[in-house]
């Protein structure tokens, strides 16, 4: 499978043109890491964008005093930061590799600029990104809501 | 499976063993005194009276057959805590089983995905033996299992035989990792949409915290399992567990005889009423 008919099969190409989905494919590039690496590090630019083909990825934070606390885990089928869309484009958490995994790398700056240029991949991006929002915002307000603690035991 | 003819009646039972599952849960394996083994259908459950305290509703965890009693219970209220100070050897009452079971053989033929929160892997455990026991009856087969912690994980040497076995997707996530968890990390519901079944001919079967089951009914439908197809097991304040008393209704349910286990479309619109 060439690289473009690899993005051409991810969920937000559904509805896109062949020449579209080449210029995604102009964008991006398949990166592999191994178990402890790092796909995003907390403070560094956020100039790439990851979609998870296969593996493992944790989400994961420094917190004062508790050390590295895991937030969640991704998987195939996933993407892996935003923080590459909105200014001031620096990662706010750490992303590591937990197994091998296999991804999707796009390069921020130029898959940006193919949004602005062409709204209609631009939307089409932003349906995924948006949805992914929406899910772990929904799933974030349920684990702060700790809804195994015991009745009257919530921390 | 019906309920004895004098069903507020309780029979003396006496506790046999007890598991310490995690830090406010424990496992209780009873038998009778004098009556003959029980039988029930999985995801019904007893009432358990500790004489002199009170009497609490518990789903039976243990298999439809082949193993002893079991009744895995949190030390959370005024009769459970000290419940879980009883030693093995004290007689307790029991009453059941009463109500609605999990459709396993309805179930049959397609795949079967669990969803477990926190204790609901509990009455699940009976469902998930049963289908195993029966595992050519079904297609895939996949248990997603989310808790509060590791510390929480119930049921961990099941669940690591499970996995051995090969022929059942195993996925256990906890809202809070610590630093050796090595597992998924987040919310239960998202495993939903990464199980690896046909959700046109997925039956799913779910129970733990009521507003996780509101949200993984909503990832089940999201995913394409008709509404039909998932069953919820519902807690309330069950008293007589009959139909008698009213303390447990839903909306137009009384769940201790029309429930525990509810199919979806009974229970859409009532899983986010405040006032219910």
């Amino acid at each position: 499978m060439t690289l473009r008919e690899l993005v051409a099969s991810q969920r937000f190409c559904q509805g896109l043109s062949e020449g579209q989905c080449g210029e995604l494919a102009a964008c991006a590039s398949e990166r592999q890491f191994a178990p402890g690496e790092f796909l995003l590090r907390q403070h560094a630019p956020a100039d790439t964008f990851y979609w998870v083909l296969e593996g493992q990825v944790k989400i994961r934070l420094a917190l004062p005093g508790q050390g590295l606390v895991t937030l969640e885990t991704l998987g195939p089928d996933e993407a892996v930061g935003w923080s590459w869309f909105a200014p001031p484009y620096r990662c706010q958490f750490d992303a590591l590799a937990t197994t091998p995994t296999r991804t999707l790398a796009f390069a921020a700056a130029p898959l940006r600029a193919l949004m602005e240029r062409d709204p209609t991949v631009g939307c089409a991006v932003l349906k995924v990104l948006v949805s992914t929002l929406s899910e772990r915002v929904q799933s974030c307000r349920l684990q702060v809501l700790d809804v195994y603690a015991p009745p009257g035991g919530r921390r | 499976m019906s309920a004895p003819a004098e069903p507020t009646l309780p029979a003396p039972y006496r506790i046999v063993g007890r598991r310490q599952d995690s830090a406010d849960v424990f496992t209780w394996t009873v038998e009778p005194l004098g009556e003959p083994a029980l039988t029930f259908l999985p995801g019904q459950f007893n009432m358990l009276y500790a004489y002199g305290i009170g009497e609490v509703p518990v789903s039976i965890s243990s298999a439809a057959a082949g193993e002893p009693l079991l009744h895995t219970i949190r030390a959370v209220g005024s009769v459970t805590r000290p419940m879980a100070a009883l030693p093995v050897g004290t007689v307790i009452g029991r009453r059941g089983p009463y109500g609605s079971a999990w459709p396993l053989a309805e179930a049959e033929g397609g795949d079967l995905l669990i969803v477990a929160g926190g204790l609901g892997l509990a009455p699940l455990r009976p469902a998930i033996l049963g289908a195993l026991a029966r595992r050519a009856q079904f297609g895939r087969l996949c248990l997603l299992y989310g808790t509060r912690g590791p510390a929480d994980v119930l049921f961990a040497d099941q669940l690591a035989a499970w996995r051995a076995r090969g022929d059942l997707e195993l996925r256990v996530t906890v809202d809070r990792a610590t630093p050796d968890w090595t597992g998924e990390v987040g919310v239960v519901t998202r495993l939903i949409a990464r199980a690896d079944v046909d959700p046109a001919r997925t039956t799913a079967l779910v129970c733990g915290p009521e507003i996780m089951m509101r949200f993984a009914g909503e990832a089940l439908l999201r995913r394409g399992v008709p509404a039909t197809a998932i069953h919820l097991s519902l807690e309330r304040n069950m008293k007589c567990a009959v139909g008698y008393c009213g303390h447990c209704q839903l909306g137009p349910h009384f769940i201790c005889r029309d429930g525990p286990v509810l199919a979806w479309p009974r229970l859409a619109g009532l899983l986010d009423v405040a006032e219910l």
